[in-house]
């Protein structure tokens, strides 16, 4: 299992690098750069910014270098090798927004906040989704079924700024009793945002769990299992939502990777100073190291969340073997 | 069962006991709870250059000189620097500063602070954007440019220290303005040698004004505490909480449940209802808002039906619309500042309108409501305006395309586009004005300093902020000569006479609005004076709770 592991990282160096190269094309070709402004600055002091941030060179390819029949410098001389060669070195390179800060600080500073709203929604999700699946498919066509897939389906469609704004309006305005908004580290600041960002995936848990258990519950080994003459809940519980977790796992892994860098609406809502702003906010702001910063961050994240989810099923399915 | 419910009963009332008890939020005189609205994008005043950087900074922090935000021609007040002289014409500026002036590490404040940080920021190693602030000091844009190495040649000196001279390359009227600047403000050197970028954190930074940095949650809050060493009267605040919610209806929501004291931004949508109560504050500020017209791209090129589109527009329909209390204004000086005159560009007048139309070479048949040029007998085309996204934006150029048709049967589509693709498209324009995408364009300018040449410079034919391609070598002279001349009544004649040229000969832009600002806070939170500059400083607001 190691080996796989270690062979799964090794094949996801290339994947980061492609995906820099691609977000860093993309940057570039779009209009408008970090230090356009509607105030006009002057040229000189444009030439000075540029200079500093080696945006005065050209992104890929450096033309007057080819003329100057410097052959190594037609690549090196580019703010693609600029970057990479800092990248190379772990270094995310200095924000184009927030002067005096690098990229590795705000991302060490905004994404462990992102990561432990994310770890609750993420509990919760698991925790009120799976039941709540397995209770509905037991329970399949009963009042019980309809009311969870009924919550489900509310959970799914209802937009978060909705539920969001609604939670705020309710037990913060209405009732007084959670804070409308901060991150201050009591626990009272935690409970309407996990619940915000949480009912989505919740909801997309129970349902799934509910249609996959639905079929293994038909299953000819749950019959089996029943025959032998096996306790109610231990058929349920060892043989039917086992094996029904396949599907949940699956998705758990982009489920996870995407709730653990945030919800750019659950944050910009209950003003909380995790990563998820810098997704947009970098883009508007077109703070390239940035973008390319969270981009990065992003994917690590996703490779490592598939990485785990396939070892989970080797732990809950004995069909499948890591090779 | 039973006891289910009475065990969910029993938590569910003991809830909101438990919740109160956990409150980190302890109200007491002494702190107040403010909302900057964003990140300050840089604490560094060489570098930092948006509204909200410059709010904290203005707090820790004191220049030269400072506004007097209680008078309404906002005076220019000793602040570091107890007195100046102006000699040889109003070319060199020598100030005379205070020796009881301590840093928060306790070194006492000297020229010798002043002329680093001045010299910083021209310094093209620190690449500042505010670096022209400074150039009309001798020899500082060419330091600046790299064209001169020896800095010994800029006119930016420390006699003694105490004393600070400026030598300007030629006098202009505004320069006092610049000793105001929060981006002048002194700097130590051993502080930023020693930590470079991040000499601003809260652990290394070392300041000066009312108040000092000591803790900063990126992206969170940052608290202010009062400088015992400040040398001025202390203010009554020992804490500033400043948060930076960006979402208007969460600092709204948390407003309303007490956990903020003042918040600068309301919700658009909200503001018809929170005007009815008496902790809504309102006013404007220097600030206007423009359409700028492409004068280079037909049928704009022709001045007469610039002039009409300018007749033909009700601003206090749109102002009306907008809910935000911003004030009408054909004038490009705004309302509070020297040079502001109501009477200057055109107003409302449809007939009028009309006439510069048949003027401008068009005409309009009874049987067709659409202008027909007379000559070519080609119809008068569509015209295009262009705006950021954004939803104020947006409103306001429906309306004007409404207006437009109404008014003087004129068609127009109108075309969004984001923020920084938008300033490109005006900067790119500059190569090909008649090919540009677009006839109309709007942009805002807020005042850097309570001069009106900071707004009529906008508009020289020279100007890199001017996007109308238009270009008018009377106005260019009126706006330099009025640049030096420190006759208050002559200046305003100046700036007259060179507006009408602008607004009315010419008809470049056509100026709608002056912003206003609003905020709100409790009656408990006393000593705040709203201003043009939209200040805030802590040290002159106290909190009169009524703390049980």
């Amino acid at each position: 299992m190691l080996l796989f592991i270690l062979k799964r990282l090794f094949i996801s160096i290339p994947v980061i690098f492609i995906l820099a190269t691609l977000t860093f094309c993309i940057m570039r070709v779009t209009p408008g750069g970090p230090f356009d402004k509607d105030k006009a600055i002057p040229p000189e002091i444009k030439a000075n910014i540029e200079a500093k941030y080696h945006l005065d060179k050209p992104p890929f390819i450096n033309t007057p270098a080819f003329h100057e029949k410097k052959w190594i410098n037609i690549l090196t001389e580019t703010q693609y090798f600029y970057y990479m060669k800092g990248l190379a070195r772990g270094d995310l390179g200095p924000s184009y927004k927030y002067l005096g800060r690098s990229v590795t600080d705000i991302i060490r500073d905004s994404l462990p906040v992102s990561v432990e709203l994310g770890f609750y929604a993420a509990l919760l999700a698991f925790l009120l989704g799976v039941p709540l699946g397995i209770l509905a498919a037991y329970k399949h066509n009963t009042w019980i079924d309809n009311a969870a897939m009924f919550t489900a389906i509310s959970g799914i469609t209802l937009p978060s700024f909705l539920v969001a704004a609604l939670l705020i309006y309710i037990f913060s305005i209405k009732m007084g009793w959670l804070p409308a908004g901060l991150w201050d580290g009591g626990w009272e600041y935690k409970v309407l945002p996990t619940i915000a960002l949480g009912l989505r995936p919740v909801a997309i848990i129970a349902r799934l769990m509910r249609t996959s258990m639905l079929d293994v519950i038909k299953a000819d080994y749950v019959r089996t299992a029943r025959a032998k003459g096996l306790n109610e809940v231990w058929v349920i519980l060892k043989h039917v939502v086992k094996n029904s977790l396949i599907p949940v796992i699956t998705i758990s892994g982009p489920l996870i990777a995407g709730i653990i860098t945030g919800s750019f609406v659950i944050e910009h809502v209950f003003a909380i100073p995790g990563i998820a702003k810098h997704f947009i906010l970098a883009v508007t702001n077109r703070d390239y190291t940035l973008i390319m910063g969270v981009t990065l961050v992003y994917a690590v994240l996703l490779i490592i969340a598939n990485i785990l989810v396939d070892v989970f099923y080797a732990l809950v399915d004995p069909r499948i073997k890591l090779s | 069962m039973k006891k289910i419910s009475t065990l969910l009963g029993l938590v569910l009332i003991s809830l909101p006991l438990f919740l109160s008890c956990s409150s980190r939020f302890k109200l007491t005189n002494d702190t107040l709870y403010f909302n900057l609205g964003t990140e300050p994008p840089s604490l560094d005043p060489s570098k930092a250059t948006d509204t909200t950087s410059n709010l904290v900074i203005e707090n820790i922090m004191d220049s030269l000189t400072d506004y007097d935000i209680s008078t309404a021609d906002l005076k220019i007040v000793p602040k570091v620097a107890k007195s100046w002289r102006i000699t040889k014409g109003g070319k060199v500026y020598t100030f005379t500063l205070r020796n009881d002036i301590l840093w928060t590490d306790g070194k006492k404040v000297t020229a010798h602070d002043f002329e680093y940080s001045w010299r910083r920021l021209i310094d093209p190693a620190t690449a500042a954007e505010y670096a022209y602030f400074l150039f009309d000091v001798k020899n500082a844009k060419a330091f600046n440019e790299g064209k001169i190495k020896d800095f010994s040649k800029v006119g930016i000196k420390a006699l003694d220290d105490h004393t600070f001279q400026i030598t300007l390359e030629k006098p202009v009227s505004y320069f006092l303005h610049v000793s105001t600047f929060s981006s002048l403000s002194p700097l130590r050197k051993d502080v930023i040698d020693q930590w470079g970028d991040r000499w601003t954190e809260p652990e290394h930074i070392v300041t000066e004004g009312p108040f000092k940095l000591v803790q900063w949650k990126h992206d969170y809050q940052l608290t202010l505490e009062r400088n015992e060493n400040y040398y001025d009267a202390k203010g009554k605040l020992k804490k500033v909480e400043c948060f930076m919610i960006v979402e208007q209806s969460t600092a709204l929501s948390l407003y309303q449940t007490r956990k903020l004291d003042i918040i600068i931004q309301v919700p658009p949508l909200d503001i018809p209802k929170l005007k009815q109560t008496p902790e809504f504050h309102s006013g404007n500020f220097l600030s206007t808002y423009y359409i700028g017209i492409n004068t280079k791209k037909a049928p704009l090129n022709n001045p007469y039906v610039r002039k009409a589109l300018a007749s033909s527009i009700n601003r206090n329909q749109i102002t009306e619309m907008l809910q935000k209390g911003d004030l009408p204004s054909s004038s490009l000086i705004p309302m509070g500042m020297q040079g502001y005159n109501p009477e200057l560009g055109y107003k409302l007048n449809v007939a009028q309108a009309q006439e510069w139309m048949k003027k401008a070479g068009y005409e309009k048949k009874e049987s067709n409501p659409t202008w027909v040029h007379s000559k070519t007998k080609e119809p008068f085309p569509t015209l295009t305006f262009m705006y950021n996204t954004n939803e104020a934006h947006k409103t306001i150029a429906e309306d004007l395309q409404a207006q437009w048709k109404k008014n003087l049967g004129v068609s127009m589509v109108i075309d969004n586009q984001e923020w920084k693709v938008y300033n490109n498209s005006l900067q790119s324009s500059h190569k090909s004005p008649e090919t540009a995408s677009f006839h109309l364009f709007r942009l805002g300018w807020n005042a850097d300093y309570p001069d009106p040449d900071n707004f009529m410079s906008l508009f020289t034919s020279y100007s890199d902020n001017n996007h109308t391609h238009w270009g008018n070598s009377k106005f260019d002279s009126l706006t330099e000569k009025a640049k030096v001349i420190l006759d208050y009544s002559k200046r305003v004649d100046l700036y007259n006479k060179a507006q009408k040229i602008l607004l009315e000969e010419d008809t470049a832009i056509i100026p709608l609005y002056v912003y206003a600002h609003q905020s709100m806070w409790r009656d408990e939170v006393k000593g705040i004076q709203m201003n043009p500059l939209d200040r805030w400083y802590f040290d002159q607001i106290w909190l009169e709770r009524n703390i049980k």
